[in-house]
């Protein structure tokens, strides 16, 4: 099945991400700056009344901001009552699920402009308290009551990854050293630092020196969250928001002359605990969510030149830049450690830092994935600028894998 | 119709009650009240196996606030019949010695008032 009739975005927006600079404001405040910043990208301008829905993705408010019904609170804030305003959930991977359901009210005809955003504020909570609304996106009763955490449950995958295939944890460094690269192109990143100035800058404060990226790594103040994955395994903690500009085919030339087409979009679902999967060391809502996109699109994943891809842990983008058949499985990790997936490689993965660079409030992940591709198919993505990029992919996933979904975008 | 309370209190007394599709044969742990596999709501209860091997592991270090103090801890997905698997506590094991394939076999621990699933490395006579 295809779309009933085509859909570009026209704008998009985001705030830096970031754990500090945004102490003092709210969700809101964050959410209304980006969502400004993508009507001010709209070419020929965009006003609020062109705007006939918003759809917001969001984990969980409730938790971080004792707030709930956020969708209503975003409309009223950005002054778009008495627009339809929706909440979409569905853990790290909300936004992205968002994208798809602003694509499908367009498509549907019902729509000729929508907006669809994301936004967390998780600052708000310490590092203990943010672990705990984490882990609630995995299965409470048999996960999370056994000890299992977010972090710890991509450590599994990780362990049956590294048995079966025998990929190995200095091929996830790879992975994290060249986002850390990305990031410091991208004035949008939460660190925008590469490893090797951070491991100079840490080990000067102590004392310590390192001789290179991997020696920093495997030193204590690298230290491990869940084995096999360390802090710089790890995606950050952060405050964030984005929004995007979705108009149909139709009207989308009006507001732009490069409007950036969605070619094809997918969204699977699986069990919510990992250990009921078929596969520990590869995501089947992935495989079937890419698949969908794929075929919609007409395309394969030779045909794809820049991707986005939820790399919530360094392990997770190696087995999505397998499970999206970019690399033969079990060879995602080697193909990181030979440059094949930086901004020169032939499939360049998170030119904008990923998760782990850019940083990763979770509900706003999906539709700054989206910000990215914008620019990157836009030629705007200024010094991580992927060459030559004219079909790009956005991959978001929801917890361990229980949701998944991947749009294809080309100019 | 299995419930959660079902395989808590199964687990309270010591055995692991999982559910078998009388239709087609899939086995679920924990028991569930539909088959995923052919859709039947027939279902038959099973006691599972206490024996089985890691499939996959981890080290927790910085642990959820309910098990503050625990860390380091680890927990494993333990395969107990082919393709059936299930999350657990590992105890009595060295991090060094905990690996993909290792041989444990199920205990079920009081946390508080809750009964808790845990693996230990089976004991070669
Ligand atoms: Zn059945």
């Amino acid at each position: 099945m295809g779309l009933q009739r085509g859909v570009a975005i026209i704008g998009a927006g985001m705030t830096r991400f970031h754990h500090k600079i945004h102490a003092d404001k709210t969700g809101r405040d964050l959410f209304v700056e980006a969502a400004l910043e993508a009507m001010a990208s709209v070419d020929n301008g965009i006003e609020l009344r062109d705007i006939e829905a918003l759809f917001i993705g969001n984990f969980s408010s409730d938790s971080f901001e004792h707030q709930g019904h956020v969708a209503a609170l975003m409309a009223d804030w950005l002054g778009l009552t008495p627009r339809a305003a929706t909440r979409i959930e569905a853990a790290c991977g909300s936004s992205g699920a968002a994208l798809n359901i602003g694509v499908m009210a367009i498509a549907s005809g019902l729509y000729d402009v929508v907006m669809v955003g994301g936004v967390e504020k998780m600052r708000t909570l310490t590092t203990e308290e943010v672990t705990d609304v984490l882990a609630m996106a995995s299965d409470e009763v048999y996960e999370a009551a056994v000890g299992f955490t977010f972090p710890g449950l991509y450590a599994a995958m990780a362990t049956a990854h590294f048995h079966r295939y025998g990929s190995t944890w200095e091929q996830l460094c790879a992975v994290s050293i060249k986002n850390h690269h990305n990031g410091s192109l991208n004035p949008k990143a939460q660190f925008q630092e590469e490893v090797i100035d951070i491991a100079r800058r840490l080990g000067e404060r102590r004392g310590m020196t390192f001789k290179d990226e991997m020696e920093f790594l495997r030193s204590p103040l690298n230290p491990v969250v869940a084995y096999p994955l360390r802090l710089f395994d790890c995606c950050p903690i952060s405050d964030g928001a984005a929004a995007v500009i979705m108009a149909s085919e139709e009207v989308a030339r009006r507001f732009t002359d490069t409007p950036i087409y969605v070619r094809g979009i997918g969204q699977a679902s699986d069990t919510m605990a990992l250990h009921d999967r078929e596969d520990l060391t590869s995501i089947r809502a992935t495989r079937l969510a890419a698949q969908q996109a794929y075929r919609m699109a007409g395309l394969g994943p030779e045909d794809i030149d820049v991707a986005d891809v939820h790399d919530c842990f360094t392990i997770a983008e190696v087995v999505a830049t397998e499970d999206l058949g970019f690399f033969p499985k079990g060879e995602g990790g080697k193909a990181a450690e030979e440059g094949r997936t930086s901004l020169e490689g032939d499939k360049p993965i998170n030119p904008d830092g990923g998760l782990k660079a850019k940083g990763h409030p979770v509900g706003a992940t999906g539709a700054a994935m989206a910000y990215e591709m914008f620019k990157q198919l836009r030629g705007e993505a200024d010094k991580r600028q992927v060459r030559d990029a004219e079909v790009g992919l956005i991959h978001n996933v929801g917890a361990s894998g229980a949701t998944v979904v991947v749009q294809i975008y080309g100019r | 119709m299995f419930t959660v309370k079902d395989y808590r209190d199964a687990l309270a007394e010591g055995y692991l009650l999982a559910s078998k599709c009388r239709r087609c044969g899939a086995v679920q742990l924990p028991p569930r009240p539909i088959c995923p596999r052919c859709g039947s709501g027939d279902l038959e209860s099973l006691k599972a196996p206490k024996r089985g091997r890691v499939a996959a592991y981890t080290v927790i270090h910085v642990p959820p606030s309910r098990f503050k103090g625990e860390e380091p801890y680890a927990v494993a997905i333990v395969e107990l019949l082919e393709g059936v698997r299930v999350s657990g506590r590992m105890l009595d094991v060295s991090e060094a010695d905990l690996r993909v394939g290792l041989e444990v076999e199920a205990d079920v621990i009081k946390l508080g008032e809750e009964p808790l699933l845990c693996f230990r490395p089976l004991k070669r006579p």
